[in-house]
């Protein structure tokens, strides 16, 4: 459907420090889009990192940005991005 | 003592004594135990009529009659009231219906003579039995309620309150206004819909007798008449609106986008949102729903954003009572949605619309700032298709009924159409056209002589997409020749159903509905505006489809029916109720569980009638096995009494 306006979903581009998780699982289980799920890959610290398994699901709430209690998850605004994108080129 | 009954038989004109010998039932009655005085009369409901019953009841002192005449639901009051001017109690006057039950049914007239001598002797044996009683008399709480905020709840609530009456307005949305404020122009004048409605919900706003409760729905209802306790919920909007300032910085940091119900899917809104501009009351909204949680509070953005303060997560939901004397229902109505018409692409092809979405699409306020234009690409539609009886006069497999607006609304879409396109071309393909109203004639003639409007009568088989258009086939019965037509868009006149979710209200309420589930009527002719229950009125669609000048009147009626219950001191309820004999009851209950009013309940293991609640249907008298349970005037020694005398003689 092509709606008649400009109010789109948010997108958010999520961006993880694998290094500094612990595993601990809250970002995984916390996610109201369950955009996260923890990988099969060891970490530097032998822990399980999460991976993003639906992307296009994260809508920018950064709740995992502020649950994650080793500052290893952050989320940026996409749209944002892609003006910032476009201002430089 | 012994008794002294008078007894009266009317010929109703020939309507009873074409069938059923009077005379001869007269003189046959007057030599039945009891009866002093025995006559007929051509007119007894008449004024004579009543006059002669008078003076034989004081002249010859008696202290019973009985009147065979038509059914009690007509005239018992008319002679009870004549009973008791002529100094007797009018619970000693009864009725024996001679009319319905034997004139009107029957050819033969010795037989059916016969018949109403055996009715009027039973009648008679009734009566001997009966007591004198005074009506029971009940306070009444001078508040009313009206559930449904649309033009019928909103003119319905101001009318009340411009009595004087406070009024609670219960609205299940965020904002009052109901279909009427997603219109664009309303037929036959083309005034502006959000323009003439506008005003009323401002004026309901500022009204200090009306309490409005927005986002929230009846619970759970008790009482009765003159004496209504309601449960209402109060969902949380977890918005203040006393701070909230409408700056709209929620919205922009709100990540979600659904679609927006007011403009039927056409545009998107926030999770946090205002419906329309116009919302009463002036506030936000945050649907829990699209929300992305708010246990534990997953994003928060909106409450970070708001300089006032206004967001608060911890909003519960409330359940508030308030105890009314009458209510009003007026709960509106839904079109057919697409689970249930998936005929004609709707749901499936992005340029076959609704009427409603129609509506929006032409609204100056409207997604489109009132540019018709086509969803599926934004360009100007060239060719439309509008199919009337959509769901509607369809008795195999919709709605048998005709939604009766659509004939209007449809003349009224074409007719925008090309006053916005004027290069476009419009198409209606109808039944037939009802347009029974005040210049509702004149505005369809007006759609087809003056701007072109093609109408065709018959209905289309087929409707499919086909580069980028839509290809509508049908036939027109009038020249018998196929028609095919490439339309950009097609709309839908879909069959006007009652409100979801009108039925659980309705059993809630106890008031009947139809087997269309729209509430049902007391009467169709002379108790339009009352539901069966006492107490509760309807207005607006949610009695029947209806346009806004009908859905107006019928509210102001609703109105003033509240209102002849709300001015009363007392109100005054029948004493033909139940009474349990305690020395009988042994408490087991079955009336409990059998009474439909739940007027009977059991006090120290005795049942206990409320004597206020019970409407008299017997039901507990004949289940109960000891004969305790027994309504007054209709004892089973009566009944008994009754059936004896119809079986002899």
């Amino acid at each position: 459907m092509a709606y008649f306006d400009n109010i789109k979903p948010k997108k958010g581009n999520i961006h993880i420090v694998k290094d500094r998780c612990k595993g601990c699982g809250f970002c995984v289980e916390y996610c109201p889009n369950n955009v996260l799920e923890l990988s099969e890959e060891f970490n530097i610290k032998g822990y399980h990192p999460p991976y993003i398994k639906h992307e296009e699901d994260c809508i920018y709430c950064q709740l995992c940005e502020t649950i994650c209690p080793e500052f290893s998850i952050y989320v940026t605004l996409k749209e944002e991005e892609e003006e910032i994108e476009k201002s430089k080129s | 003592m012994k008794k002294r009954i008078g007894y009266f038989i009317c010929h109703c004109g020939i309507n009873i004594a074409g069938t059923v010998d009077v005379k001869r039932v007269s003189e046959d009655l007057a030599s039945y135990p009891g009866i002093i005085h025995s006559e007929d009369y051509v007119y007894m409901c008449s004024d004579p009529g009543q006059s002669r019953m008078i003076e034989a009841i004081k002249e010859k002192k008696l202290d019973k009659v009985v009147i065979a005449c038509c059914s009690p639901t007509l005239h018992e009051t008319t002679f009870r009231n004549a009973a008791r001017t002529a100094g007797i109690n009018s619970f000693q006057c009864e009725i024996a219906n001679v009319r319905e039950q034997c004139s009107w049914v029957h050819k033969d007239k010795v037989k059916a003579t016969e018949k109403a001598i055996k009715i009027s002797k039973s009648v008679i044996e009734r009566a001997r039995f009966n007591e004198s009683l005074e009506p029971i008399s009940i306070p009444v709480t001078r508040r009313a309620l009206v559930i449904g905020g649309g033009i019928s709840g909103i003119q319905s609530a101001l009318d009340l309150a411009n009595s004087g009456y406070e009024v609670v307005l219960v609205e299940r949305s965020p904002s009052i206004g109901g279909h009427m404020i997603q219109l664009s122009e309303t037929f036959p004048t083309l005034d502006c819909s959000q323009c003439i409605m506008t005003p009323k919900m401002v004026e309901v706003s500022k009204h200090p007798k009306i309490k409005l409760l927005t986002y929230s729905e009846v619970q759970d209802i008790s009482g009765y008449v003159g004496n209504f306790k309601v449960k209402i919920l109060k969902k949380p909007t977890f918005v203040d609106p006393d701070k909230c300032t409408l700056c709209d910085e929620c919205t922009t940091v709100c990540p979600v986008a659904v679609p927006n119900e007011f403009d039927l899917g056409l545009t998107r809104r926030r999770a946090i949102y205002i419906p329309f501009p116009q919302a009463i009351p002036a506030t936000y909204t945050l649907d829990i729903n699209h929300c992305p949680g708010l246990v534990p509070i997953a994003c928060g953005k909106c409450a970070d954003v708001c300089e006032p303060k206004a967001i608060d997560y911890d909003m519960k939901p409330e359940i508030l009572e308030e105890e009314v004397g009458s209510i009003i229902v007026s709960t509106g109505f839904d079109l057919y949605g697409k689970d249930e018409m998936a005929e004609y692409g709707y749901g499936t092809y992005e340029d076959v619309l609704d009427g409603l979405q129609f509506e929006r699409l032409c609204s100056a306020s409207g997604p489109t700032m009132g540019k018709i234009l086509r969803p599926s690409d934004h360009k100007e539609p060239k060719e439309v298709v509008f199919i009337q009886c959509v769901g509607s006069r369809d008795p195999e497999q919709h709605c048998a009924y005709c939604s009766k607006i659509c004939c209007m609304y449809t003349a009224k879409h074409a007719m925008l159409y090309k006053h916005h396109v004027h290069d476009g071309q419009a198409y209606v393909f109808y039944i037939d056209i009802r347009s029974g109203g005040k210049g509702y004639e004149e505005f369809v003639q007006r759609a087809v002589e003056e701007d072109g409007v093609v109408y065709l009568r018959g209905k289309v088989s087929k409707i499919f997409e086909e580069n980028g258009k839509i290809r509508v086939w049908g036939v027109d019965t009038l020249s018998g020749k196929d028609i095919e037509i490439k339309a950009d868009m097609v709309v839908l006149a879909m069959a006007i159903r009652p409100s979801k979710g009108a039925d659980e209200l309705a059993k809630k309420l106890k008031i009947a509905m139809d087997k269309d589930g729209f509430l049902s009527e007391a009467h169709p002719k002379l108790r339009p505006v009352e539901s069966v229950t006492s107490g509760m009125f309807l207005a607006g669609a949610a009695q029947a489809p209806k346009d806004i000048p009908e859905a107006v009147a019928q509210a102001s009626g609703a109105a003033v029916k509240a209102v002849n219950i709300l001015s009363q001191e007392k109100l005054y309820h029948a004493p033909t109720v139940a009474a349990v004999n305690s020395t009988l009851c042994t408490g087991c209950g079955m009336c409990v569980d059998v009474c439909p009013y739940e007027a009977v309940s059991l006090a120290e293991g005795k049942a206990n009638v409320n004597e206020v609640l019970c409407e008299g249907c017997g039901t507990c008298m004949a289940t109960c096995l000891r004969a305790a349970a027994s309504v007054k005037n209709v004892t089973p020694q009566q009944v008994h009494n009754m059936i004896i005398a119809s079986l002899e003689g």
